[in-house]
C-alpha cells in the first residue's frame, strides 16, 4: 500500500508549453522584445539602420568574445563553483601572447597564452577542490593576483607587436556560402524531424528538438534573405561553433550529465561513482584555457593590450550567465542561453548607441535588467520550490509516528 | 541509591495522554514521579512515546489530557521557558551551542540580568560551577574547536548554570568518550546527592541500570514498567522494552539457511579513528549479513568505509578476487560494491533529476554508445522495467524523484544500483522512513538479491527486521564488533543485549 505519488505522465501539450515558458525561454523572448523595441524607436526616430546586416553583425562581433567566456563560465556554474578570475586571465593571456609572438611566432604565442589560462584554471581548482577554500574568494583573489601580473609585466604601458597575424586572425571575416547555409539548414531541418518521428514520445520529442528545428528555420531563413548575414567574423563564429558543441557535449554525452550531477548534488553523485574532484576541477582548466583563447582574440582586435583591458569583464560574463537562467548553486544552465544573455547585454549597448541615450544611462538600464531577470528567476522557480515542498511534506508523513525522532534508534519492535 | 523519598515529587505526571492533528495516539495515559534526589529512568523504543513525553515534559508541547504537577502545584506549561523559569532544565540530543562563541558566552547564552554582561562575574560563576561538578571548563575555549563530547558536556553545563531542581538528560552518552561518560555519570551521583532530580532517558540499558535510581519504560505509548532499579533485572528490562509480541514474530521462520558461495567481501581490520574500528568481516554470495547496533555504534560510518566514501578509514577493502581496493567510492563501485545511503535526499538522488535519469547514473558507461553517448531511450525503458518490477508508485519514469514519496524514492535509489553488474550491495537503514507495505517490498528485493547470488551487507536499527532477512548479525556497540550471531539460533532479546552492552563481547 505505497502511497500514490504523482500525476499521470505529463501531456505532449504540457511538455511543450513547459519547454517555451518564461522560466525556460524567457530570455530568448527577452532579447525579441528588445529588439522589436529598439527597431520601433529607432525607426521612429528615422534612424533606419538598426536592422541592417552590417548593424546586426556589429552587434554579434562585440559579442563573441564575452559569449565565449560565458559558454565556459556556464560549464564552471553548472558544475557548482565560480569564476570571478576570467577577465584578468584572458588579459593575462593576451598580454603573453603579444610579447612572445614577435620573437617565437605564432604558434608558440597562441599555444603560451593558452597554457597560461590553464594554469590559472588549475590555481583556481587545486585552491578550490583540493585545499577546500570558497571557489568566490579563491577566485576572487586570482582575479585581482593576476591582473596585478600583467600590470607587473606592462608596467603601465600598453604594447603592440610587429606581426600582425593575430589581428587578420581577430578581425577576419568569413562568409559562409549560400549554398552551405542551406545544406546546413535542411540538415537541421531533416534531422530534427527524424528525431521526433522516431521517438516513442512525439510530444516530448518535439520539445527537446525544438532548439534543432528553429535554427534549422532560421538558417534557412537567413539564407534566402540575409545572405549578407552569413559573413561573420572569426571570433562570432568560434562563438557560435563553440556554443553549439559544448552544449551538444553537456546535453548528449555520459560527461556532461555526470557535470550536471555534480553540481546539482556533489555527495550524491560522489556516492554513485562519480569523481567529483575531477569533474570540478576540470572545469576551471577549461574555463581558464578558453579565457587565453579569447585573451588572444581580444589583443589581437587591435593588436595591443594595455594594463586595463578587460577590466570588470567578468561581471558582464556572469550577468550573461544569470541572464541566461543559469543556477548561481549549480547542476543546471544551458549554454545556449547563456549566449543569448550576453546578447542581450550588447543589444542593449548597442541600442544605447543607436538611439543616441547618453552612455550614462546604460548601466544604470543594465544592472536594473539583470536584477529584474534574477528576480523573475527565483519567483517562478519558488513557485516551483514550494510546490515540491509542499507535496514532499505530504506524503513524507508516514503513519503511525508523527514526527521522527531526532536520530534516536534502538533495539526492538516498532509501533507497528 | 538516592536519598530515601520523603515527601512530594519534583515532578509527577498523572494520566497524560497525547494525540496528534494527524490522528496519531503518542501517548495513552502515561504517569510517573520524578523524586527529588533520585536519578528516574526513561525508556522505550521508537514510536513508543518517548520524545513526545520528553516534549511535553519540557513545555515545549501541551498534552492533550492529564495533568503536570510541578513541587505539588498543577502545571500548564506551554513554553519551554516557562518550565525552565520553574526550574526545570533540559539537555537534548542536539542541544544548539553556538559555534562561533567561547564556552562562557553559550553557558550563560541567553541568561541576562540587567543590561551589562558582567564578564567577570560569568567567570567567577563557571569556575564555581566546574567545581561543585568536578569537571574543569576552559571558559575561553571556541566552541567549534571542541569535541561533540566536549560540547556534549557544555550543554549538560549549560543546563546547570541555570540551578535547574531536575535536569532532563536525552541521550546523553552518545557521543561521550568513556572518559567522559565516566565524568558525567560522577557529576550526576554528586548533584543527586546534593538533591538535584534527574530524568535520564537512554537506550544503554547498561548505563540505565547502574546509574538511575528508578525507572519507567514506556512502550506503545503506556507504561509497561515502573519500578526502583534495584528491583528490575537485564531480562524483564529488554522484555518491557521489547515487547511480548516479539515472541508471535520470532515465531516466524527465520530464513531458510541457504548454501552460501564463495567470499565476495573481504573486510580487514577497517578502521576511522574516532568512528569506529577496527573491524574485519568476510560476505559471501547469497549471503545477506546485518549489521544490527544502537546510536553511536558506527554502524553507517563502518558502511561508507566499506564503500570508499570515507576518506580517513584505512585498513583493506577486496572484492572476490581483487586486491585491496583504492579508498575512493568509483574505484568500488568499478569493483562491484554498490551503497544504498541512510539519507536519500542528501546522498542518493538529484530531487530535480527524472526517474530515469537517477537510475541510469551510477552505470551511465554502459548504457551508452562507445561509453560517451547516453542512449535516452534504453534508460527510460530500463527505468521503466525497473518502475514496474519494484512496485514504484507512479505514472511515468518522467517523474522528478522529488515529487515521490518516501518508499517510492528509497525504490528509485535500489534501481539505481539493482540492474547493474553489482556484486555486494550495501544497504544503510533501507526501510528509514517508509511506509509499511513498501517496507515489506523492500525487505523482499533484498532477499531476492541473495537468491540471485549477490552478497548483501545491511545495517538496520530495526533488529526484528534484520532476523527476517539476515543470515548472520554482526552487533556493533561503539565501533567494535561485539557479537556474531546467526538469524535462525538467536533472538531479539540477544540482539538488543549485545548492542546495549547487557551482554559481554563474543563470536559465534
Amino acid at each position: 500500500m505505497s502511497t500514490t505519488s504523482s500525476a499521470p505522465s505529463p501531456s505532449a501539450a504540457t511538455l511543450l508549453a513547459r519547454r517555451f515558458s518564461v522560466r525556460s525561454a524567457g530570455v530568448v523572448y527577452a532579447l525579441i522584445l528588445l529588439v522589436v523595441v529598439i527597431a520601433t524607436l529607432s525607426a521612429s526616430q528615422g534612424r533606419s539602420g538598426y536592422l541592417s546586416s552590417v548593424n546586426i553583425s556589429n552587434i554579434l562581433d562585440q559579442t563573441a568574445l564575452i559569449g565565449i567566456l560565458a559558454i565556459f563560465m556556464t560549464v564552471v556554474l553548472i558544475s557548482g563553483n565560480f569564476d570571478l578570475s576570467v577577465a584578468s586571465t584572458a588579459a593575462l593571456a593576451g598580454t603573453v601572447a603579444l610579447k612572445t609572438i614577435d620573437g617565437h611566432g605564432v604558434v608558440f604565442a597562441i599555444l603560451a597564452a593558452v597554457l597560461v589560462g590553464a594554469l590559472v584554471g588549475l590555481m583556481n581548482a587545486v585552491l578550490v577542490q583540493k585545499v577546500g577554500v570558497n571557489a568566490f574568494i579563491v577566485t576572487l583573489g586570482t582575479l585581482t593576483a593576476v591582473r596585478g601580473v600583467v600590470e607587473v609585466i606592462l608596467d603601465g604601458e600598453s604594447i603592440t607587436a610587429n606581426t600582425t597575424t593575430l589581428l587578420t586572425m581577430a578581425t577576419h571575416r568569413w562568409a559562409m556560402p549560400t549554398w552551405l547555409a542551406l545544406v546546413v539548414a535542411v540538415a537541421l531541418l531533416a534531422g530534427g524531424i527524424a528525431m521526433v518521428v522516431r521517438s516513442s514520445n512525439r510530444g516530448r520529442a518535439l520539445g527537446e528538438w525544438a532548439v534543432f528545428l528553429l535554427a534549422g528555420l532560421g538558417l534557412l531563413l537567413i539564407a534566402l534573405l540575409r545572405p549578407l548575414l552569413l559573413s561573420q567574423t572569426v571570433p562570432t563564429w568560434l562563438m557560435i561553433v563553440l556554443a553549439v558543441v559544448t552544449g551538444a557535449l553537456l546535453r548528449f554525452t555520459v560527461i556532461g550529465r555526470n557535470l550536471y550531477a555534480v553540481g546539482g548534488n556533489a555527495e550524491a553523485a560522489r556516492l554513485s561513482g562519480i569523481p567529483v574532484d575531477v569533474y570540478k576541477m576540470g572545469a576551471f582548466i577549461l574555463n581558464g584555457a578558453m579565457a587565453g583563447v579569447v585573451g588572444v582574440l581580444y589583443a589581437g582586435r587591435f593588436n595591443s593590450v594595455n594594463p586595463t583591458v578587460l577590466t570588470g569583464g567578468e561581471l558582464t560574463v556572469i550577468a550573461a550567465a544569470v541572464l541566461g537562467g543559469t543556477s548561481l548553486f549549480g547542476g543546471s544552465g544551458y549554454v545556449g542561453k547563456s549566449v543569448v544573455g550576453a546578447l542581450i547585454l550588447f543589444t542593449l549597448s548597442n541600442g544605447f548607441n543607436v538611439l543616441n541615450i547618453g552612455a550614462n544611462y546604460q548601466n544604470v538600464v543594465q544592472g536594473g535588467v539583470l536584477v529584474a531577470a534574477a528576480a523573475l528567476y527565483t519567483v517562478t522557480n519558488q513557485n516551483e520550490r514550494s510546490k515540491f515542498r509542499s507535496r514532499l511534506k505530504r506524503s513524507a508523513i508516514a503513519p503511525p509516528a508523527p514526527e521522527p525522532p531526532a536520530d534516536a534508534e534502538s533495539a526492538g519492535s516498532r509501533v507497528a | 541509591m538516592g536519598i530515601a523519598d520523603p515527601g512530594a515529587p519534583v515532578l509527577a505526571v498523572t494520566d497524560v495522554h497525547k494525540r496528534y492533528s494527524t490522528g496519531t495516539y503518542a501517548l495513552r495515559g502515561v504517569s510517573l514521579q520524578v523524586r527529588p534526589g533520585s536519578v528516574h529512568g526513561l525508556l522505550g523504543s521508537n514510536g513508543a512515546g518517548k520524545s513526545t513525553l520528553i516534549k511535553i515534559l519540557c513545555g515545549a508541547q501541551p498534552a492533550t489530557s492529564g495533568s503536570l504537577a510541578w513541587q505539588g502545584t498543577s502545571v500548564d506549561w506551554s513554553t519551554p521557558a516557562q518550565a525552565l523559569g520553574a526550574g526545570l532544565a533540559a539537555v537534548h540530543q542536539h542541544t544548539p551551542l553556538v559555534d562561533s562563541l567561547t564556552v562562557l558566552d553559550n553557558v550563560f547564552l541567553g541568561m541576562r540580568e540587567g543590561l551589562r554582561w558582567d564578564a567577570p562575574r560569568r567567570r567567577e560563576e563557571l569556575a564555581a560551577l566546574c567545581d561543585r561538578i568536578g569537571y574543569p571548563l576552559d571558559p575561553d575555549l571556541p566552541i567549534a574547536e571542541m569535541s561533540v563530547g566536549g560540547r556534549q558536556m557544555v550543554a549538560i553545563v549549560q543546563a546547570l548554570a541555570r540551578k535547574p531542581t531536575l535536569l532532563l538528560l536525552d541521550e546523553p552518552t552518545a557521543a561521550l568518550s568513556p572518559h567522559e561518560r565516566e565524568i558525567l555519570f560522577t557529576v550526576v551521583r554528586r548533584l543527586r546527592d546534593q538533591g538535584t532530580a534527574f530524568v535520564y532517558v537512554s537506550h544503554f540499558l547498561d548505563e540505565v541500570m547502574e546509574l538511575t535510581d528508578h525507572l519507567t519504560v514506556l512502550r506503545d505509548g503506556r507504561v509497561v514498567l515502573d519500578s526502583p532499579t534495584a528491583a528490575t533485572d537485564q531480562e524483564s528490562l529488554v522484555t518491557a522494552v521489547v515487547g511480548e509480541r516479539l515472541a508471535r514474530l520470532e515465531d516466524s521462520a527465520p530464513p531458510v539457511t541457504r548454501s552460501c558461495g564463495e567470499t565476495l567481501l573481504r573486510v580487514e581490520r577497517l578502521e576511522s579513528p574516532g568512528r569506529f574500528g577496527p573491524v574485519s568481516l568476510e560476505v559471501h554470495a547469497g549471503e545477506v549479513v546485518g549489521f544490527a547496533g544502537l546510536l553511536g555504534s558506527g554502524r553507517s560510518e563502518l558502511l561508507q568505509a566499506v564503500f570508499g566514501a570515507d576518506k580517513r578509514a584505512r585498513g583493506q577493502v577486496a572484492l572476490a578476487d581483487s586486491g585491496p581496493l583504492r579508498n575512493t567510492p568509483r574505484a568500488r563501485v568499478r569493483a562491484g560494491l554498490a551503497l544504498v545511503p541512510e539519507d536519500r535526499n542528501r546522498q542518493g538522488l538529484l530531487a530535480d533529476w527524472e526517474i530515469w535519469r537517477n537510475e541510469s547514473l551510477p552505470y551511465l558507461g554502459r548504457a551508452s554508445y562507445a561509453g560517451a553517448l547516453p542512449r535516452e531511450r534504453d534508460e527510460r525503458s530500463a527505468a521503466e522495467v525497473s518502475v514496474r518490477d519494484l512496485g514504484i508508485m507512479t505514472g511515468s519514469v518522467e517523474t522528478p524523484v522529488g515529487e515521490l514519496s518516501g518508499g517510492n524514492a528509497q525504490k528509485v535509489v535500489f534501481g539505481k544500483w539493482l540492474y547493474g553488474p553489482a556484486r555486494v550491495i550495501l544497504l544503510d537503514e533501507p526501510t528509514a522512513g517508509v511506509d509499511v507495505g513498501a517496507k515489506v517490498d523492500i525487505l523482499r528485493l533484498i532477499r531476492r538479491q541473495a537468491e540471485l547470488g549477490r552478497g548483501v551487507l545491511i545495517v538496520s536499527s530495526e533488529f526484528e527486521e534484520l532476523r527476517s532477512v539476515c543470515d548472520r548479525i554482526l552487533v556493533l556497540r561503539r565501533g567494535r564488533l561485539v557479537a556474531e550471531l546467526v538469524s535462525a539460533s538467536t533472538d531479539l532479546h540477544e540482539i538488543t543485549a549485545y548492542a546495549s552492552g547487557l551482554a559481554g563481547p563474543r563470536t559465534a
